[in-house]
């Protein structure tokens, strides 16, 4: 079947391809490339070689306190999500719930509302309640839009585990936190741990949510990058900028390692 | 405790934040576009629909939206096709070549594409070596910007999508059109691209979803001249701070989206079942 590929159309598929990645590549590439360069201005190719824009972004308040507000919210969000999520995934597979369908598709709705529908209410609903926006409106969002990942991840593990091993604790006398936590959390944790690392990229990177319920001193890392590249772009936004890609391969090395890429090729 | 009981405890945090932190402000940004100063008004909805300039913005947001859409799906179909068919280490490395720009912040990889698109930026200048443009030929701040970015931050959904569908097509039905005569691409054509159709329909779905309601790129790439409906609310809620008017303009975003989401979660819930 393979061999009856025409060689013509094998080579055509090839090109395509490459074609492809460099597209898909290209503008990662780029600022990598800008973030080295020694020239003062935003220029690919990248002239010299320096790393002097990622010491300026080391030494910068505006740079370091949004990372550190990044890292924080990242950091609630994956522990509400991971937790809330992982237990919503486990009821809705044991399917015992009427309407568990149902159920299963409201879990991950805000994987398909457009965040800027979601953005909108939650700033209007926080201020209509408690007034201006803080920490907490940010990793509560965030969480909302981080759950489903959690869900689809973990049930994705639990699809494949073995429904008997529960049966088996309970028949040997198991308690209900024993075969919780003993038994079915154990098998969730691959599942559990790649929806935490899929949390974690959600909020680390998420720029809609943050722009909308952002504030003097409330401003994420994208929220930081998006107003200096509305205003006044020079390669340190190209440095920091990098780091985040860096820490975004990091997740994925790691995800692979935990479960599988080949996993998520099927949404 | 029963196990209805144990499942119900498992499920509510969840629920609840379902609730609280989702269907509310929802419900919330309803309730805000037809409030005026004086009780429920249409006002603001009015405003819009009467406006050449609103409505220019929307025909913008929908024409883009379609191309980027067709665009994807033409890209997204044959790169699933060979994903699925490729040996699993090249599988692999093409499955991190669609996630890794798929993870990676839309702000980062807008930021890409201005530099690529800059006047004197990479593109440009080879589309002029090449002598396809003239020495006054720009990228930036075109719909054409707009579309590269967006087609580059959207195809991984319409990949991924159809990439679910096709895995599971048999390759069978493949090999039994070869044997009986069938051309290559014949075959793809009418066995492949037909059977795929559901993962391609709910892959536009989305990226006409994603595609509509997404203002960072076009703002960074199409400039302030060229907005679109999301960026409209985005301007609304921060600069003009009219955000009776913002809510509105989100209620219409949502109104023609619900009707594209409905067949959406139709066609794929079986799947997550």
């Amino acid at each position: 079947m393979v061999r009856a590929v025409p060689p013509a159309l094998r080579i055509a598929a090839w090109v395509f391809v490459a074609a492809t990645a460099l597209f898909l590549l290209a503008p990662l590439v780029v600022v990598a490339g800008v973030s080295v360069s020694e020239s003062q201005f935003i220029a690919f190719p990248p002239d010299g070689l320096t790393l002097r824009w990622y010491e300026e972004v080391l030494a910068s308040d505006a740079y370091l306190a949004a990372a550190a507000l990044s890292l924080q919210v990242a950091v609630l969000v994956t522990l509400a999500a991971t937790i809330v999520g992982g237990a919503a995934a486990i009821a809705l597979h044991r399917r015992r719930l009427p309407g568990s369908d149902a159920l299963a598709t409201a879990f991950l709705s805000p994987l398909v509302l457009p965040t800027i529908i979601y953005a909108i209410g939650m700033l209007m609903l926080w201020s209509a309640l408690f007034g201006p926006v803080s920490l907490l409106t940010l990793a509560l969002s965030h969480t909302v839009i981080a759950l489903p990942y959690v869900v689809r991840t973990t049930l994705a593990v639990l699809a494949e585990s073995d429904p008997f091993l529960e049966e088996a604790a309970r028949t040997m006398g198991a308690g209900r936190l024993q075969r919780l936590f003993h038994v079915v959390v154990p098998q969730c944790l691959p599942g559990l741990a790649a929806g935490a690392f899929f949390a974690f990229n959600i909020s680390f990177d998420e720029a809609v949510l943050s722009l909308f319920l952002r504030k003097p001193g409330l401003t994420t890392l994208p929220v930081q990058i998006y107003g200096q590249l509305e205003f006044s772009p020079d390669p340190s936004v190209a440095a920091v900028s990098t780091i985040m890609i860096g820490v975004t391969v990091l997740l994925i090395v790691v995800i692979d390692r935990l479960l599988g890429l080949q996993r998520f090729a099927s949404p | 405790m029963s196990d209805r009981a144990e499942n119900l405890l498992l499920l509510v945090p969840g629920l609840f934040l379902l609730t609280v932190a989702f269907l509310l402000p929802i419900g919330q940004m309803l309730v805000l576009s037809v409030s005026g100063p004086d009780g429920p008004t249409l006002q603001h909805f009015t405003r819009f629909l009467g406006d050449p300039f609103y409505l220019g913005l929307l025909w913008r947001t929908v024409r883009l939206s379609l191309i980027i859409t067709v665009i994807c799906a033409a890209i997204g179909f044959p790169l699933a096709y060979i994903m699925a068919h490729v040996g699993p280490r090249q599988r692999l490395w093409l499955v991190v070549l669609v996630i890794l720009p798929l993870m990676t912040s839309v702000v980062i990889r807008s930021f890409g594409w201005m530099v690529l698109l800059a006047r004197s930026g990479p593109v440009p200048e080879l589309a002029r070596d090449l002598g396809l443009a003239g020495r006054s030929f720009a990228l930036m701040n075109t719909e054409a910007a707009i579309v590269i970015g967006m087609v580059q931050v959207l195809l991984p959904f319409m990949t991924l999508s159809i990439l679910g569908v096709i895995s599971r097509i048999d390759r069978r039905l493949e090999e039994a059109a070869r044997t009986m005569g069938c051309g290559f691409l014949a075959a793809v054509g009418t066995v492949v691209l037909p059977l795929a159709l559901p993962g391609i329909v709910a892959g536009s779905l989305l990226v006409f979803t994603l595609s509509a309601s997404s203002f960072v790129t076009p703002s960074l790439l199409g400039g302030p001249r060229l907005q679109v409906l999301a960026g409209s609310i985005y301007n609304a809620v921060t600069q003009t701070l009219e955000w009776p008017f913002a809510a509105a303009q989100a209620v219409i975003l949502f109104a023609g989206i619900l009707l594209l989401l409905v067949p959406y979660i139709q066609l794929t819930a079986r799947r997550h079942g």
